[in-house]
């Protein structure tokens, strides 16, 4: 009885029932929707990161903290063999790239634009260049090849097989020009990324920089989830074998991923505490309300020896289906309109890329979880306030009510 | 518990007793004593009839009465026991478990079925579900409404949803029944039959009833008359009364 009566006090007052349970599932819905739409955001740009970054890369300290201004911090043939060594040990780990990163400039025969280029190792397979949108991938026997982004192909008016004039400063110090020819034109989500960035077969760029060293070590792992505990293990690892190079992980190489994640976070913060605010002072409005008309059956259930305790129980067990059906409309919700949604397949194009992409909304635990906590919370924090009250009512005062 | 039609030959024991009670309302800056230093008891089996008329304390007397209000000064012992210690969780205890009550306006649970109103104060008292049952049918068969045990308040007549009310207040087996104006809501006739079954009930379960009103015809079922007027009990009038119900 003291979980049927209540529900069925809900069922009495059918018209408030109806509105609450609406507030409470439109609170829930909506926070479904936001952090959905929120991951998913996040998640594309996990991905858009890890592609740029890999999972882990390894590098001098010089390098990430941006201490010098030369080339002393590229890491030998020996050094990177001794990390080879290292790596094969950690369970997690399913390969490695070498990359060497160096600034010059780029010309065609009318504009010149500042880029920085990337020595890759072709066909490695850890960490491969974006998506070509013309012509092909570098191949191992390539020389004087080079990739472009879009965005810069169109500054710079070039295609496929044409020539360009790169421009660099050696390690040494000196000057360096060579002509390169445009083996394929790349496609990555940042416009940024597609204007500032080449990528150059690794041994070619070391040729035109004059070193046998590289930059980083950049490191496949068989699962992102695994990046912490690796990044702790390879670290530890050469730490203790006495190889000074420092392993960060691809969210570390990523201020914007950081920023946008807290940002998002944020965001899902603050939509979560309106939820909460909105949905708590409604539901309290409508169960003080609720309750206040029952004051004489209160009245009735203290004199037949009703403890405040049991007052209490009934009229928070009330709160709490209103909660749980709101909660769980809400989620269904919520989860209708976003199957909905995702399979319109609405496009749009967020700031800084060149293609647009489909708005998605994620449906995932961690994503539908939260927001059934944040209706069911904030309703029985409002039930909460009304069943005390209600539970303190005086017997002879609560009897004398019309 | 008598059977039916046989005599509550139990009488004797004092079942409840109020010494020197007293109860003030602050009414703005002015002190409205609504009941002065009533002194009464009555005993096991008793059937009292309160009658007064409107404002002179008979609410008041039967709140105190019910420990559901506390009085400014005297006290209320119940089975001899003093009722002005106790904290409001011991007061609600014992409601529970040793009054019954009896509203003006019925007061029935109205999302709860007549059984199951019937059956709250056996629920609060943690019974098991089967005796909860037999209590319940036996009660609501004493009442003549074994047929309307699935129904709700609203599908009830004023006289039933009495009934309920009378069966809801017995079936805990208290030691004392108090009951306000239970038949101001009805008609003479269904009153008068709700006066009988209380009475009735009085005999075969040998509870003390203290009945509240101010229908001179519920007067008449009176096994002891006590008439309150201005917060106090007519002196005069308290006494046995002649006859038995009619």
């Amino acid at each position: 009885m003291w979980l049927s009566v209540p529900l069925r006090s809900l069922w009495r007052s059918r018209r408030r029932t109806l509105l609450s349970v609406a507030v409470v599932t439109l609170g829930t819905a909506v926070s479904l929707v936001v952090l959905g739409f929120v991951q998913a955001s996040r998640d594309q740009l996990k991905q858009t990161t890890v592609e740029e970054f890999g999972n882990l890369q390894i590098a001098a300290a010089d390098l990430w903290n941006e201490t010098t201004d030369g080339y002393e911090y590229l890491i030998p043939p020996e050094a990177v063999a001794a990390v080879d060594e290292s790596l094969a040990a950690e369970s997690a780990y399913v390969g490695r790239t070498l990359r060497l990163e160096f600034p010059g400039l780029l010309a065609s025969g009318e504009r010149t634009q500042v880029v920085r280029a990337v020595g890759i190792e072709p066909d490695n397979g850890v960490l491969d260049p974006p998506s070509i949108a013309d012509g092909r991938r570098l191949e191992s026997g390539d020389t004087a090849s080079v990739l472009v982004g879009r965005s810069l192909a169109k500054r710079l008016s070039i295609d496929v097989g044409d020539p360009l004039i790169f421009t660099l400063t050696t390690a040494a110090g000196a000057y360096n020009a060579t002509p390169l020819i445009v083996a394929g034109i790349y496609r990555f989500q940042s416009e940024d990324a597609e204007l500032r960035t080449i990528f150059l077969p690794l041994r070619f760029g070391q040729l035109l920089l004059g070193t046998d060293g590289v930059d980083r070590i950049v490191v496949g792992l068989s699962d992102l989830a695994l990046t912490d505990a690796a990044r702790t293990r390879v670290q530890a690892t050469l730490d203790r074998t006495g190889i000074a190079l420092e392993v960060k992980t691809w969210y570390e190489l990523s201020p914007i991923y950081q920023q946008l994640s807290a940002y998002f976070d944020l965001l899902f913060g603050f939509l979560s505490l309106a939820v909460t605010i909105l949905v708590f002072f409604i539901i309290l409005q409508v169960l003080t309300l609720s309750f206040l008309e029952r004051t004489r059956e209160i009245g009735t259930l203290r004199a037949l020896g009703t403890t405040r305790g049991e007052v209490f129980r009934l009229f928070f067990v009330e709160s709490a289906w209103l909660a749980l059906l709101g909660a769980l409309v809400g989620v269904a919700a919520g989860v209708l309109f976003s199957f909905a949604f995702n399979a319109v397949g609405i496009e749009w194009k967020p700031p800084g890329t060149v293609d647009p992409v489909t708005f998605t909304i994620v449906l995932a635990p961690m994503t539908v979880l939260p927001p059934f906590l944040v209706g069911l919370v904030a309703t029985l924090i409002s039930g909460l306030f009304p069943s005390i009250r209600t539970s303190r009512i005086r017997v002879v005062d609560a009897l004398r009510v019309e | 518990m008598t059977t039916e039609g046989e005599f509550c030959h139990e009488r004797g024991g004092t079942t409840l007793e109020t010494r020197n009670l007293s109860k003030t309302y602050r009414l703005g800056s002015e002190d409205v004593h609504a009941l002065c230093g009533v002194d009464f008891a009555a005993s096991q089996g008793d059937f009292v009839v309160v009658n007064g008329p409107s404002g002179s304390g008979k609410t008041t007397f039967l709140n105190l009465l019910s420990v559901i209000d506390r009085p400014t000064t005297g006290e209320v012992l119940i089975g001899g026991a003093p009722t002005s210690t106790q904290s409001e969780r011991e007061l609600s205890t014992l409601r529970r478990s040793t009054i019954g009550l009896v509203f003006q306006t019925f007061n029935l649970v109205p999302v709860l079925s007549a059984a199951e109103n019937v059956e709250y104060p056996l629920l609060l008292q943690r019974l098991s579900k089967p005796e909860r049952r037999q209590r319940v049918a036996a009660l609501l068969d004493e009442v003549g409404l074994a047929d309307m045990a699935g129904r709700r308040p609203n599908e009830l007549s004023g006289g039933q949803r009495q009934r309920v009310a009378v069966a809801r207040a017995l079936v805990a087996g208290p030691k004392l029944v108090l009951a306000d104006e239970p038949t101001a809501n009805l008609d003479s006739e269904t009153g008068g039959r709700v006066m009988e079954l209380l009475r009735r009930l009085n005999e075969e379960h040998c509870v003390t009833f203290v009945v509240v009103t101010h229908d001179p015809a519920v007067s008449a079922y009176a096994r002891r008359r006590i008439r309150i007027l201005d917060g106090r009990l007519d002196e005069e009038a308290v006494g046995v009364a002649v006859g038995s119900a009619p």
